[in-house]
């Protein structure tokens, strides 16, 4: 089983960009889910976010938003997650995404415990703030779980620095003022504007050099992934794009078929804009 | 301004809104000690939104009780029809301040979204308001009225559509249009510094109870009563209270009242969590998704409360209690009977509570009750139940 935030870094100090996929837990069948792992790992894809359900997910975009009420509609447990992620991790280095408030029910101590018994070794939260990162410290020492932060393009110098150097196994850099996805591009609540993200990067990279920076939301083209990795991302991560296409029910050579071309943006040598 | 009521409260939101909450504790510091700040802020309370409330003796529902008098902080009164003018008012003053070009709000019952409205239109920021689909149809009389003053409502789809998606749907926006707009938060909920900030705006009720009753009977209170749905006619009813000896009590939503009903009663019925940006007691399953909430009120239809208020709860400062959809709408007729007042379903809660404990009362004794709105955009619901004999 690897640790996710040691094959990013791993990935990083050879020069190669990285690419993690995330889909949400629940929104398809475990033996699907399952299929669609297996063929992104053949892909070339370096690691999935696996999404745990919550009721009132804020920071998710129309896409992610129905998956996760698909999954509780369906009875979507903890205890199902964690069968889930053992099979994933078995395949590729897994994370898990959810929001605070499932973690403190279950216990900060135990859920990581958990995660890590499960083989996950990151857990990313967006509502989590640095500010209440301490019992997940903890946790790390013990399991060897990272807690992901997560930096925006509205994040200020002093405030950037601090997550980068609190963040454990990769800094997660939202690509947008907005939500996941690039929803449907006409309400107030999707239609987001894309940061300038180079300064961020940079700057994070110049705080601490060997912490991967990953960028997310919105990411779906080749374009997208050259664009960010120019920028000087050291990978991408893809999450509506493939979950509006599980959630569809398409077909797994599809959903391969889609982040195939992303995975050979990684490889891309980088010409100027 | 506090960001921490004892363990609840705090600010868990995603990072791309970190810098507009400082931005907004920032301004909103420096605004309430400016003298020009407040006294805009107290000549439009006055002028245009009708403060003082009066303070008035419900004496022939006292009569019928038989206990201990009653008195209505008549809130209902205000220009809007209810005491979400004083923040929503304050808040607009404010995001005109930080040179905002656009209000957004969500509304439960439609008063948030009604006064947001006025205030946009009266301070020229165009303004929209996300509403729950569920809301928009018991509330009809109140979409008619934003939409009316300029407002454009935004209907939201998902989960309960009630208050809560109504939430979810603003900070969504929020996060998406941080750089030009301001989120006019309706209750003493989310993040720091809404809870302590609304708080300060509706203080406004708790500070003239304590003038009026002091003017009246020369002491505060023997008690005091506001319903509480996110809680924000009842935090500022009962801070200027704290530190008085008046008895306080918050009333929440029970529901329909069948056994394994949660209601909307967070404070009697949940347990300590954290959503929308807030720790504080919610209405949760096992592992921490959030319940679906059940009231005839839609202003109380909510599975969180304000941060301070769970905090009074712990220390025992403040009695929380839940009254049902039953005993609310029973309230709303005796009102109705007594004293020739429609009251919103919300404060009837409140006034179901009061009745109860005038009785135990001594004649004597005197029960300020937060009348938080006005009725007329319940009657389609109270009319679709049969009165009470």
């Amino acid at each position: 089983m690897q640790h996710l935030g040691e094959v990013l870094a791993r990935r990083k100090a050879a020069g190669e960009a990285s690419l993690l996929v995330y889909a949400m837990a629940g929104s398809v069948p475990e033996e699907r889910f399952l299929s669609v792992v297996d063929a992104l790992s053949e892909a070339g894809v370096t690691g999935v976010e696996i999404g745990f359900p919550f009721s009132d997910p804020m920071a998710e975009g129309p896409v992610i938003q129905r998956a996760a009420s698909e999954a509780l509609r369906g009875g979507y447990h903890w205890a199902d997650l964690q069968r889930l992620l053992r099979a994933c991790a078995e395949r590729l280095p897994c994370a898990v995404m959810t929001y605070l408030n499932p973690i403190v029910q279950r216990g900060e101590a135990r859920a990581v415990e958990e995660i890590a018994a499960a083989g996950g070794s990151a857990l990313i939260l967006p509502d989590l703030p640095v500010e209440a990162l301490r019992p997940f410290r903890e946790a790390r020492r013990v399991h060897r779980v990272d807690t992901v932060l997560l930096a925006s393009p509205a994040t200020q110098e002093d405030r950037l620095a601090t997550l980068v150097r609190k963040s454990e196994g990769f800094l997660y850099l939202v690509s947008r003022f907005g939500t996941t996805g690039l929803g449907g591009g006409d309400t107030p609540s999707t239609r987001g504007r894309e940061g300038d993200l180079a300064p961020l990067l940079q700057r994070a990279h110049a705080i601490r050099p060997k912490l991967p920076v990953l960028v997310g939301f919105g990411v779906r083209t080749e374009d997208d992934v050259l664009r960010h990795r120019r920028a000087g991302a050291d990978g991408v991560i893809v999450g509506s794009a493939v979950q509006a296409l599980l959630s569809d029910g398409r077909p797994v050579a599809e959903v391969v078929e889609r982040v195939r071309p992303l995975v050979e943006a990684l490889h891309a040598p980088l010409l100027p804009a | 301004m506090p960001e921490w009521y004892g363990p609840y409260g705090g600010a868990y939101v995603p990072e791309t809104l970190v810098p507009a909450l400082r931005e907004l504790e920032v301004a909103w510091r420096s605004s309430r000690r400016d003298r020009a700040f407040r006294s805009e802020l107290e000549r439009l309370s006055h002028d245009w939104g009708g403060r003082p409330t009066p303070l008035y003796f419900a004496e022939n529902l006292t009569r019928e009780v038989g206990g201990a008098e009653i008195y209505l902080k008549r809130e209902d009164l205000l220009h809007g029809g209810a005491h979400k003018f004083n923040n929503a008012l304050g808040q607009g003053l404010l995001a005109k301040r930080l040179g905002k070009a656009r209000l957004i709000a969500e509304t439960g019952a439609g008063q948030h979204g009604v006064a947001t409205a006025m205030v946009g239109a009266k301070l020229a920021l165009p303004t929209e308001v996300y509403m729950g689909a569920v809301d928009m149809g018991r509330q009809r009389a109140n979409v008619q009225r934003m939409r009316l003053l300029g407002a454009q409502v935004r209907s939201v789809e998902h989960g309960a559509r009630t208050l809560k998606e109504a939430i979810n749907e603003a900070f969504r926006d929020w996060i998406t249009n941080v750089q030009t707009t301001y989120y006019l938060l309706g209750s003493a909920v989310g993040p720091h510094p809404f809870p302590s900030m609304v708080c300060d705006f509706q203080s406004v009720i708790g500070r003239e109870i304590l003038r009026q009753s002091r003017a009246r009977w020369g002491a505060p209170p023997d008690l005091a009563l506001a319903c509480v749905g996110g809680g924000s006619n009842a935090i500022g009813t009962f801070h200027p209270l704290l530190r008085t000896s008046t008895k306080l009590l918050g009333v929440e939503a029970g529901g329909s009242g069948g056994p394994t009903a949660v209601g909307s009663a967070s404070l009697t019925r949940g347990r300590p969590g954290v959503l929308q940006g807030m720790r504080t007691y919610l209405l949760q399953d096992a592992e921490g998704q959030v319940l679906e909430t059940d009231s005839i009120s839609a202003g109380l239809d909510y599975a969180g409360v304000g941060p301070e208020h769970a905090f009074l709860k712990d220390s025992g400062r403040v009695e929380y209690t839940a009254a049902t959809d039953t005993e609310a709408l029973s309230a709303f007729h005796a009102l109705a009977r007594t004293e020739g007042i429609l009251p919103a379903l919300e404060p009837c809660h409140a006034i179901a509570e009061a009745i109860r404990r005038a009785r135990e009362m001594p004649k004597d004794a005197r029960i300020v009750v937060t009348l938080s709105g006005r009725g007329d955009k319940d009657l389609e619901v109270v009319g679709a139940h049969a009165a009470p004999r």
